[in-house]
């Protein structure tokens, strides 16, 4: 009998498509994560690995866009906190990184009541130290930080070194590297929200990956957070016409 | 302040380069053939190499840091360039013939740089340059940059609009940075060299498009050294040296010193074999060559503000 049968790996990006599908839903003002969940049945472990992975992302419509509290959105994922230990870091760096991500989710639970506030980790070397080019991959790692409402060291290097985040995002748009350009472009989005002046015109290079770009939902997130971020750092239409 | 370890890999791999190119020349590689008639049907071939032998020794001998050696090979290398021409009577002849041919011009235009002149020639270079006809053949803007920087190393009395003429370039333009391609990047390293005369005038590229180089200079190095463009990204070098303060670091100097074999040879690029046969080898490579010997020259005239520059 044939049947047809998707190996573990499909089912966990297929679970983290579906999630971050769900965010960039709600971020656009559709409903949110918690829509993902039967709250009858236990939560599978590929939507939970994926809730893990997103990490605080889950929560970006409350912090970006002033919808509602998503109390089933923190729940999931301090479920998926507790249930599934941090991934084994291969480095010392990558545990620096892991480290950080999972501080970023901390913060984000910690205004809901499903979290407190999590200690942050060892400081990670800044660009004068790894090189603009192993710096800007190391931050498109944590752009899940460049999120309003999270601030730390790590955020400090960012707002001082805006050009080396403006030529790792170039690098990757000329390397091909899509992904790593959004999450940087991403960075970019914050430190402009932030009031930095910004070397690159980063709207073009949002639309190019939207249009060249692996198009999953996990850029697409990456994405509107960053469009996000950069509307914030100008008056809208309806603020402008408001000034006297 | 460009580190002495930078000026030190400069230094070694511009004169490694040089002793190649003067040996290469010294046993008679590169030279016009005898029976090169004044109307060349592919100019291109005979006087493309020899404009640049003559750019890079006039660049040279102009900055005076090359040590005695260096000094010495770029004399004569540039004599012979200058027999090859015929003391400019070849390149008169072949202006003569073409009023809107602008290689003529951009060769003498380098021997001028270094004293050598044909009044003939200038006559009728001085006269052409007054014709409308001169300015008005439809070629790319960083190519008018190089007939202007040409008309201005002769001392003929046209003065081009610099900034309208920089204007018009893609560095003009500032444009996305990510956009640039391997032939657009060529563009740019030669919008630079010719408004900077290869680092006279620092101050010849208008200050946005310094600026702009100095942002996206670092990531282009890094992206052509990536996939070994070691010819592009010795222009980028020169780049760098051509504008002020460096902007680069190590990084580039130190993968050219790396590839860079025994005798002085700098393949153009990683991707292919170095021919075993000298003459194939010798045309493949000339003029990554003259790039690392304009590279290490400006790098080090720079630092040091000596050359036309201090002047």
């Amino acid at each position: 009998m044939p049947f047809a049968e998707t190996s573990l790996r499909d089912d966990y990006a297929a679970a983290v498509e579906r999630v971050a599908g769900r965010t960039l839903d709600a971020l656009r003002g559709g409903g949110g994560a918690a829509a993902l969940v039967d709250p009858d049945t236990a939560v599978p472990r590929p939507l939970l690995a994926a809730v893990r992975l997103l990490g605080a992302d889950l929560l970006s419509p409350q912090l970006l866009t002033g919808a509602g509290p998503d109390g089933p959105a923190a729940a999931l994922l301090a479920e998926a906190r507790r249930a599934l230990p941090a991934p084994a870091p291969p480095s010392r760096e990558a545990a620096l990184v892991i480290g950080w991500q999972d501080w970023a989710a901390g913060q984000v639970l910690a205004r809901t009541p499903y979290g407190e506030a999590v200690p942050p980790p060892a400081p990670l070397p800044g660009p004068d130290e790894l090189g603009w080019q192993a710096w800007s991959v190391r931050m498109a790692q944590l752009s899940v930080l460049a999120l309003p409402g999270l601030d730390g060291p790590v955020h400090d290097t960012a707002r001082a070194r805006v050009l080396a985040l403006a030529r790792g995002t170039v690098r990757s748009m000329m390397r091909r590297d899509l992904t790593t350009a959004a999450r940087l472009a991403r960075w970019l989005g914050w430190a402009a929200a932030e009031g930095r002046p910004l070397p690159l015109d980063v709207g073009p290079v949002l639309d190019r990956i939207r249009l060249a770009g692996d198009g999953s939902a996990r850029t697409g997130l990456e994405l509107a957070v960053a469009r996000l971020l950069l509307d914030r750092s100008r008056p809208s239409t309806a603020e402008r016409n408001q000034a006297p | 302040m460009t580190d002495t370890h930078v000026l030190s890999v400069a230094q070694q791999v511009g004169s490694r380069a040089m002793t190649w190119l003067h040996a290469a020349h010294r046993d008679g590689l590169g030279r016009i053939p005898d029976n090169t008639v004044v109307d060349l049907a592919t100019p291109n071939d005979a006087y493309k190499p020899l404009g640049e032998i003559a750019l890079v020794a006039s660049v040279v001998l102009r900055d005076g840091v090359a040590g005695p050696a260096g000094t010495r090979a770029a004399r004569e290398l540039l004599d012979y360039a200058w027999e090859e021409v015929r003391e400019g009577d070849l390149l008169y002849e072949r202006q003569l013939r073409h009023v809107t041919m602008s290689d003529p011009l951009e060769l003498y235009g380098h021997f001028a740089r270094a004293g050598y002149r044909h009044p003939a020639l200038e006559e009728l270079l001085e006269s052409i340059s007054r014709l409308r006809a001169a300015h008005a053949t439809e070629i790319q803007a960083n190519r008018r940059l190089a007939v202007a920087n040409a008309r201005r190393l002769v001392g003929l009395s046209h003065q081009p609009d610099w900034d309208a003429l920089a204007a018009r370039t893609w560095l003009g333009a500032t444009p996305e940075p990510w956009a640039v391609e391997w032939e657009i990047a060529y563009q740019i390293t030669h919008t630079v060299f010719h408004l900077t005369d290869w680092g006279a005038h620092p101050d010849g590229l208008p200050e946005p498009m310094r600026d702009h180089v100095r942002d996206w200079l670092p990531v282009w190095l890094d992206v052509w050294l990536e996939i070994g463009q070691w010819d592009l990204a010795l222009e980028l070098l020169i780049v760098d040296a051509c504008i002020g303060e460096p902007a680069t670091g190590r990084q580039g100097w130190d993968a050219l010193a790396a590839v860079q074999h025994d005798d002085g040879l700098v393949p153009r690029e990683a991707n292919e074999a170095v021919s075993s046969d000298r003459d194939e080898s010798f045309r493949e490579h000339q003029h990554t060559a003259v790039v690392a010997v304009l590279a290490g020259d400006v790098t080090l005239a720079r630092a040091l503000g000596t050359g036309a520059a201090a002047a």
